[in-house]
């Protein structure tokens, strides 16, 4: 609308007073007519009235009426005139294809990254476990001397009899086992439950029925409840479970289905009920995982206290068996959360920098934009037009940016989630993870800041455009002293967002670099790894195990191909591990009557540390002839020895296991070799005491082990031919191949996770800073195009006025370079959890980061400052 | 002995008010009088009727209305047809002669034959 347009009058008067006035001056005239004709004043006011009606209902019908007109024509108004604002926008992003392309990809890269982010975030760390209040399940660890473990059964019973917070306690252990089924074999996660399980978790069965309490007795018939999926996969989906059996140690009869959410513990399929009795007495026997659930309005610190309270008690009765000083309760959701938080919430953050980085890029372009416009602007306040106005518009031009960022960055999203399922360890479980309501309003709230960081400044520098001076400067702005300072806050904070991310992204791969240096203390090229779990229905006693391995190594060993073959039921980095104590001849045990020793317990065969090349160090290896019968033996790693030989050689002395970790008993075990020091459990965990046994002379643990194959090609190609042996020897087994570098790898995928996308996210900024740099540099050089003409034309050589613009663009980058740094240097202390043997202010990630900035930001400069000196100045000077 | 002066027919004030605007921009009054003169009184009007009609008038767009002062120096809200008001108009009165068509048609015809 013109501003000298008159809005019409009743326009601008008070409902209440336009209709008021209206009908008033109609009774006046009225009367005025009825005396006219002769009425007295007094007469002609009341006929007046009478001929007129109700006057008020009247009037109050009139205001109605005119209040829902004059609400209705604002808000078509305000509608064209948002309208307007928006085909404007859109026609001037069409003139500028490059510009809205550019600033377009840019929003979606960031804007992606943030839904990407925010869609693991919430779909991994906020969502609520799929429980009934799931807020009232708490996992339910012992407070020791080791800092935290498992319960012991007696223990768990002892707190669950004695304790008043909560309603339900139930201990579980779970282990991967091969589970006959009537289609075939089956490699499953099994977990056996105590009583009480499934009411903490308040599950039903979804077919079928829960095990009864008598059915988790030791010695009844055994009994089973399935996943949703393993009944769909294995049992047909058949809801008559009378005929389904599982075989594993023994027979169990399904009897129920559980519903298709529930997932405790993760990966399980089969769960068996169990109580168990014998060997249940130990309070030292860390090996219960414990579920429990609050009593409604029972806090998480209350039932802490009162089982610390219960834990004092026991140890008083129990000491010296007894280590538990207390209980740690930790809500089950943070627990099955807890290695993701730390790196996702990182990631957040990062991904929060990146779109910052992308925000201050766009907004020094729609600045520019916006300084190029300045003149028709300044045009449009002479007119009048409101600087609100003005400000709404160019704010438009952001919004829609930002909508088309927001579009584009779902998507983007999407394909950024299927990019981490491949990148991220599973147990981020990011497979699950989905764009979804929460994402997009999530998504809405970040476009909406979006389009403030990148056009409020822009549009409030541009709109307060003093009309007299950018009219009679010819439209010619931002040659301020002034305004060059807003370009340089613009390059300072690019620049220190890039550093920022990049001195993160530096020290994760530097972190991820140290990791990488570790030697394992195993050679993993070549070697072919192979699950199997052998069903202990089938296999029953030592002597088949012991003969079944045999055969299985000499088939496999027949396999051309096959180098050495070797087998060990606790491989390094398998996740597999068991430990016990071991007494040694001639030192006396500890104040419990055990040990001293403890040691991981390794059942291997012959030839299992040529394949892995670790080093014997003295002594023997196993050879054929350590079978049963013949004097026992065991190897030790180099730990072992300097723990507790010391300087002496330990090969001929003698060790006894007897923690019941096999039933062999605890003979005395000659000592015959002594190997390097494996990593067992982690990288970056330190070596611990190991021992080895040979399966021929104690094959009980052998129900599952790994065959290591070594080859001499590519070892994946041996998989048909070993497989095809296996089959025949043992048809009841699901083989599960894996390369031994597949292994090494996969311990480091949450590292590499994290250090890939930070490093992305970092080459982003840069890529966005040198872009930035370049386009400021380039915009404020033009700007002083005269200036330099000037100096040019007065004998300033060209490689001066190259060093003029050079030197002004790398004060600001070194500027922000060091504000980045600080910032680096305050925040990355939040990584040092995530990191192996690097600093948090880790010079060398500083010190790339500085040079690798600087070096960017001095080839975006360069160019423009080389082109500011090619000019000719006599052109520059009438260019005016 | 006067008659008794007509109900008006439902919506009929609309075109009434829309043809007395087609003469030229005026006030409420003035048309309450016009049509009070031009039907000797026939019609019956609660003259404060016509004010919601004027204004849900103005609301469907068809006049507007600004205040104005008249040639007594006093200010009256003056309303003006707009185009779609005068396009309303020729709608309306179109109707209006239809429909004045088919009412004298039937009231002015005899049956043929008896009707059963």
């Amino acid at each position: 609308m013109r501003p000298d347009e008159e809005l019409p009058l009743s326009r601008k008067l008070p409902v209440d007073v336009d209709v008021r006035r209206e009908l008033a001056y109609h009774i006046e005239e009225r009367t005025r007519e009825l005396i006219a004709i002769g009425r007295t004043p007094d007469a002609a006011a009341v006929e007046a009235r009478a001929v007129f009606g109700d006057l008020d209902s009247i009037q109050a019908e009139c205001r109605v009426i005119t209040r829902r007109d004059r609400w209705a024509r604002r808000r078509a108004e305000t509608f064209e005139s948002y309208r307007q604002d928006l085909v404007l926008a859109f026609r001037l992003l069409r003139k500028s294809p490059a510009f809205a392309l550019a600033a377009i990809l840019t929003l979606a890269l960031g804007i992606g990254a943030n839904a990407a982010i925010f869609s693991a975030v919430n779909g991994i760390l906020l969502k609520p476990l799929p429980y009934d209040h799931p807020g009232q399940l708490v996992d339910i660890s012992e407070a020791n001397e080791h800092g935290w473990s498992n319960v012991p059964w007696a223990n768990m019973m002892d707190w669950r009899a004695q304790s008043r917070s909560f309603d339900g306690m139930a201990a579980y252990g779970y282990g991967d086992v091969t589970v006959l089924t009537s289609q075939g074999p089956a490699n499953t996660r099994v977990a056996v439950v105590s009583e009480d399980f499934f009411k903490v978790m308040r599950t039903t069965a979804a077919h079928g029925r829960l095990p009864l309490p008598e059915e988790h007795r030791e010695g009844v018939a055994g009994v089973a409840v399935v996943s949703d999926a393993f009944w769909r996969s294995h049992l047909n989906a058949t809801t008559d479970l009378t005929a389904q059996h599982l075989k594993t140690d023994r027979d169990y009869q399904v009897v129920g289905v559980l519903p298709p959410g529930f997932q405790f513990p993760r990966d399980v399929d089969v769960w068996m009920p169990l109580e168990p009795a014998g060997n249940a007495t130990s309070r030292t026997a860390h090996n219960w995982a414990t579920v429990a659930r609050l009593k409604p309005h029972v806090s998480l610190v209350q039932a802490d206290r009162e089982l610390d309270t219960l834990t004092a008690r026991m140890a008083e009765l129990y000491k010296p068996d007894f280590d538990a000083v207390g209980a740690n309760l930790t809500p089950l959701q943070d627990l099955l959360t807890t290695s993701a938080r730390r790196p996702l919430y990182l990631l957040l953050g990062a991904s929060a920098l990146l779109l910052l980085a992308a925000c201050t890029n766009l907004a020094s372009s729609i600045l520019a934009r916006g300084m190029a416009r300045q003149q028709e602007i300044a045009v449009r306040i002479a007119i009048g037009a409101g600087r609100i106005r003005i400000i709404r518009q160019l704010l438009t031009e952001s919004m829609l940016l930002a909508v088309l960022g927001c579009v584009s960055g779902l998507v983007a999203a999407e394909l950024l989630l299927k990019l981490f399922v491949h990148l991220a360890p599973g147990a981020l479980r990011l497979s699950d993870v989905h764009v979804d309501g929460w994402v997009l309003v999530f998504t809405g709230l970040v476009g909406a800041s979006t389009t403030v960081l990148i056009g409020l400044f822009p549009a409030l520098r541009t709109s307060g455009a003093q009309p007299g001076l950018a009219l009679r400067e010819g439209g010619r702005a931002g040659t301020g002293r002034g305004e060059r300072k807003i370009w340089g806050a613009l390059v300072v904070a690019e620049v220190a967002l890039a550093a920022t991310l990049l001195c993160a992204s530096g020290l994760t791969i530097r972190s991820l670099g140290a990791v990488l240096q570790i030697d394992p203390g195993f050679r993993p090229d070549s070697v072919l790894t192979v699950t199997l779990s052998l069903p202990t229905v089938v296999y029953d006693d030592d002597h088949k195990r012991e003969q079944v391995w045999s055969r299985i190594l000499d088939g496999v060993r027949a396999v051309p191909g096959v180098e050495i073959a070797a087998l060990n039921n606790s491989l390094p980095l398998s996740g597999v591990d068991a430990d016990g104590a071991f007494g040694i001849e001639g030192v006396a045990p500890n104040a419990a009557g055990y040990g001293p020793g403890n040691a991981g317990y390794r059942m291997i065969s012959e030839q299992y540390f040529a394949a892995m090349a670790i080093p014997l160090l003295s002594g023997r290896d196993f050879a054929a002839r350590d079978v049963d019968g013949a004097e026992a033996t065991v190897m030790i790693n180099q730990s072992l020895a300097r723990r507790w030989f010391k300087d002496q050689d330990p090969v001929g002395h003698r060790i006894r296991l007897q923690s019941g970790m096999d039933n062999q008993g605890d003979n005395w075990l000659t000592i015959i070799g002594i190997v390097g020091d494996v990593h067992h459990n982690s990288l970056t965990r330190p070596p611990f005491p190991e021992l080895y046994v040979p399966f021929r002379q104690r094959p009980t643990r052998g129900y599952a082990a790994m065959l290591v194959i070594k080859t001499r090609g590519e070892p994946t190609s041996l998989t048909p031919a070993v497989t095809a042996v296996l089959q025949q020897t043992v048809p009841e087994a699901v083989p599960v191949f894996r390369t031994m570098n597949d292994r090494l790898a996969g311990t480091q995928t949450d590292r590499r996770f994290v250090a890939i996308i930070l490093s992305a996210f970092a080459l982003i900024a840069l890529l966005l800073a040198g872009v930035g740099i370049y386009g400021v540099v380039s915009y404020t050089a033009a700007q002083r195009t005269r200036e330099m003409g000037i100096r040019m034309a007065l004998g300033a050589d060209p490689s001066s006025v190259r060093g003029l613009v050079l030197r002004g663009a790398m004060g600001q980058v070194v500027t922000g370079l060091g504000i980045g740094l600080v910032a680096a240097l305050a925040s990355t202390r939040i990584l040092q959890s995530l990191l192996y043997q690097t600093s948090a202010t880790d010079p060398v990630a500083f010190v790339a980061t500085a040079a690798l900035l600087l070096g960017v930001a001095w080839l975006a400069s360069y160019l423009p400052a080389w082109r500011m000196a090619r000019l000719d100045p006599a052109l520059t000077i009438r260019s005016e | 002995m006067p008659q008794p002066a007509m109900p008006l027919v439902k919506g009929t004030l609309d075109i009434i008010i829309l043809r007395t605007l087609s003469w030229g921009p005026t006030h409420g009054y003035a048309i309450s009088r016009w049509i009070r003169q031009t039907t000797a009184d026939e019609l019956q009007i609660e003259e404060g009727a016509l004010y919601p009609a004027l204004r849900r008038l103005e609301e469907r767009s068809w006049i507007e209305s600004a205040w104005k002062t008249t040639e007594s120096g006093r200010e009256a809200r003056v309303y003006h047809l707009t185009t779609a008001g005068r396009s309303q108009l020729k709608l309306e009165l179109k109707g209006w002669a239809r429909y004045v068509a088919a009412m004298t048609q039937v009231l002015e015809t005899r049956p043929a034959t008896a009707l059963t």
